[in-house]
């Protein structure tokens, strides 16, 4: 259960990215979230795992404040959160078992980190990571040697190996091939189904939230315009979400 | 003279013909001969010793002479008159180069003549304050952040240096300074006189000196005319008398002719096609008379002549018939025998390990401080950011210190041999190797950073895992580099007895042995080139 309230962002150079969220998200949702480029999806995710800090408000996950947390606790509960980015965010130059088991570093001392000595669970967790993105035998592929859409199931893997209870992919498919977004989806999805784990995926094409998630949230100028189930979406909402969406062209 | 006026001009007509803008040429031309005018020495003063000798420029001739304003006003007028009209501009120009041959001419047609220095006392060190003070001030206009602090601290910047040049401790530190600047004016003929009568009545004391060295005796004088080619009196020379001769010129004579060339050429090439022209002619016209200006005197300073290569040429022939056929090895010459050949290899060796243990030593260092001196790594706490301060401190304070230098230094501390070169090469290496590696690291990725961070990675193991893997093969890049540069170093630093074979080079040089020391230099070429081949194709490997 997340719970957030009054979450507001101001950047230090007067933008105001969120102002007043308030979400309420069960365990093991499938939540897309629309709109504009420049609404507030992107910051508003990244708020949840603090890459991007608060403004103002709160975000409770179970029953602490994590807009508060600070160092150590900072990281104990980010490696409960899986973050996928738009550009993948790969070490280019590492091997794919290298970076999906980066995965593990939140949950050892820093110097096992430092000398690599992760654990035969760490190592089955990743093996079996890879092998649910469907890239079994490329473990030892130096990452810069695949496709784009290869990348990006290495970085899912990546996330899987974190052993989340919350996933948070931000725009996972725009830098890849349209066809290539069911792929993506369809990995997000079966792991929401048979892990029930959260997931909160930023998507620009309304179709494909329609097609994936169970519920949208909609940002228009950094405020939730629409929060419900995906059916309740109609024409009418769709101009209010996309509005101004002319003058941005 | 009439040479520098010749290549001024075909260089304005050529460049004319390969449609340069005439316009920027005549506007080079003029604000060079301007510059030419205030600045240059133009002709030569001699009082009773060497150090007397003052060279006096156009704007210091100009109260003796006063037509030699022309030349200040000419260049001026072409090139405002050329910024508003190119036709007339041209013309001007054509117009503005006669005059100040004419006027420059006129006056180096005249008879030496005593003149009396006035020193303007406080002149230069005002100055110097008020261009130190603009300086400052002019680099932060453009910035509107910049612009008023940088004002103030020229004020005060100027106004301290003023006030600690005009001091005592300022015409201590700097006696030069000190009525750098003199106002040429003329002498009565009183004055003369009495310069005359003190020369005639010294004439006996100079001339049983000249007498015991073996020169001829000199008469007595009638007027400061018999001073044309002779020293003045010491005792005048004191008093700030010297003899002017105007046809003995600094270098500012060849300039000046050059530049009237260039206003010719460039001025009938404009007049003719008033199309030559071209946008930002006064910026670019500007840019080339400041090179202009730069480098003569630096040519002149540094006494570079072609001559001296011409004379030296039978020098340098003699000194490769004696290094040609080289002497590799001669077994039987003395109780032990002479092998250079082996020497030089041996040698060869030692200075290719400084050159490796001190570019090791170097990296080692410098990969652990790279880091603290990477200003995206340090920008969160303040602690950091002392160190991320300290860090660039230091690496800019050793690379102001070149490897020779420390070299020297430690030769002193540790004696002569390879040890001192390797301390001297490992210090410099830090900084220079520190400098690029934190560059590096401030160009990383962001990306897997952000992606580490989110996993909840703790700050060393973000290094370890995005940043370390990104920028190591920039590291063993930049390490090859510098290996290669220290390789050319660590051959100098046996001159100065820091070991290896530039040791060897000195002491066969020194001992004129060129037959055994043109091995050292084509070993030296060969095992150059070698080392930047496989240094070359290894960092291409790398990326």
């Amino acid at each position: 259960m997340i719970e957030v309230s009054n979450l507001s962002k101001v950047f230090p150079d007067g933008t105001k990215a969120l102002s007043d969220v308030n979400v309420s998200v069960p365990d093991g949702d499938f939540i897309a979230v629309i709109g504009l480029s420049g609404a507030g999806k992107s910051t508003f995710l990244r708020c949840l795992n603090r890459l991007v800090e608060p403004s103002a408000g709160s975000i409770t996950v179970g029953s602490r404040d994590v807009a508060r947390l600070r160092g150590r606790q900072l990281q104990h509960y980010r490696r409960t959160v899986g973050f996928i980015f738009q550009q993948f965010n790969l070490v280019q130059r590492l091997s794919v078992l290298d970076n999906v088991l980066s995965g593990r570093l939140g949950y050892h001392p820093t110097w096992r980190g430092l000398l690599a000595l992760y654990t035969e669970v760490d190592r089955e967790l990743a093996m079996s990571a890879i092998r649910e993105v469907g890239l079994s035998g490329k473990e030892d592929a130096r990452v810069d040697q695949l496709s784009g859409g290869q990348q990006q199931r290495v970085a899912i893997a990546r996330a899987m190996a974190q052993e989340p209870q919350l996933i948070l992919a931000d725009e996972p498919m725009a830098s890849l091939d349209p066809r290539l977004s069911d792929v993506i989806l369809g990995i997000l999805r079966n792991y929401n189904e048979t892990k029930g784990v959260t997931v909160l995926v930023n998507i620009h094409v309304l179709d494909l939230a329609k097609r994936y998630a169970k519920r949208v949230l909609a940002f228009n100028k950094g405020k939730l315009v629409f929060d419900g189930p995906v059916s309740s979406l109609d024409d009418d909402l769709e101009t209010r979400i996309y509005a101004g969406s002319l003058e941005a062209l | 003279m009439w040479g520098a006026l010749a290549v001024g001009a075909l260089v304005a007509v050529l460049a004319g013909f390969a449609r340069a803008s005439m316009r920027r040429l005549v506007v080079a031309a003029g604000a060079a001969l301007v510059a030419v005018y205030i600045a240059f020495p133009f002709s030569t003063t001699v009082g009773f010793v060497s150090r007397d000798t003052i060279r006096p420029t156009l704007l210091g001739l100009t109260p003796l002479q006063p037509l030699l304003a022309v030349v200040f006003i000419a260049a001026m007028t072409a090139m405002v008159v050329a910024l508003r009209s190119p036709r007339a501009g041209g013309l001007t120009a054509v117009a503005a180069a006669g005059a100040s041959l004419a006027a420059i001419l006129a006056w180096r047609a005249q008879p030496p003549v005593l003149v009396h220095l006035l020193p303007l006392g406080g002149l230069m060190e005002v100055l110097t304050a008020l261009v130190l003070g603009a300086a400052i001030a002019a680099a932060g206009w453009g910035s509107r952040r910049l612009r008023w602090p940088l004002l103030g601290l020229g004020l005060v910047a100027g106004i301290l240096t003023g006030v600690l040049l005009l001091s005592p401790t300022g015409h201590r530190l700097f006696p030069n300074a000190v009525g750098y600047y003199r106002l040429v004016t003329k002498t009565s003929s009183a004055e003369q006189e009495t310069i005359v009568e003190a020369y005639n009545a010294n004439l006996d004391v100079t001339n049983s000196q000249r007498q015991r060295i073996g020169l001829r005796p000199l008469p007595p004088i009638e007027s400061t005319a018999g001073l044309a080619t002779e020293r003045l009196p010491e005792e005048a020379a004191a008093t700030g008398y010297r003899m002017l001769r105007p046809a003995e010129g600094g270098y500012g004579v060849g300039v000046a002719f050059l530049l009237c060339g260039l206003l010719l050429g460039s001025g009938v090439m404009l007049a003719a096609k008033p199309r030559l022209t071209s946008t930002n002619d006064l910026v670019t016209g500007l840019v080339y008379a400041t090179a202009l200006v730069v480098l003569t005197p630096a040519f002149a300073s540094t006494r570079f002549s072609l001559g001296k290569i011409v004379e030296g040429w039978p020098f340098l022939l003699n000194f490769l018939d004696r290094a040609w056929p080289p002497l590799l090895t001669d077994p039987n010459y003395g109780q032990f025998g002479l092998f250079p050949l082996q020497e030089v290899a041996s040698q060869m060796l030692i200075t290719l390990e400084i050159a490796l243990v001190g570019t090791f030593l170097g990296a080692l260092f410098a990969v652990p401080l790279s880091f603290l001196a990477a200003r995206n790594l340090t920008a969160d706490n303040p602690l950091m950011r002392v160190a991320f301060v300290i860090t660039r401190g230091f690496f800019n304070l050793d690379r102001g210190v070149d490897t020779l230098i420390l070299a020297l230094i430690f030769v002193a501390a540790v004696g002569l041999g390879p040890l001192a070169g390797v301390l001297a090469m490992a210090i410099h290496s830090i900084a220079d190797l520190g400098k690029l590696y934190s560059e590096s690291i401030e160009n990383v990725d962001r990306g897997p950073i952000e992606a580490l961070e989110s996993v909840g990675a703790a700050g060393s193991n973000v290094v370890r895992w995005a940043i370390l893997p990104q920028v190591s093969p920039l590291f063993l890049g930049w390490t090859l580099y510098r290996f290669e540069i220290n390789f050319r170093v660590s051959i100098v630093l046996g001159l100065v007895g820091a070991g290896g074979i530039g040791f060897f080079i000195q002491d066969k040089m020194a001992s004129g042995k060129y037959d055994q020391m043109i091995i050292a230099i084509i070993a030296i070429v060969i095992v150059v080139n070698i080392i930047d081949f496989v240094s070359s194709w290894l960092r291409g490997k790398l990326v």
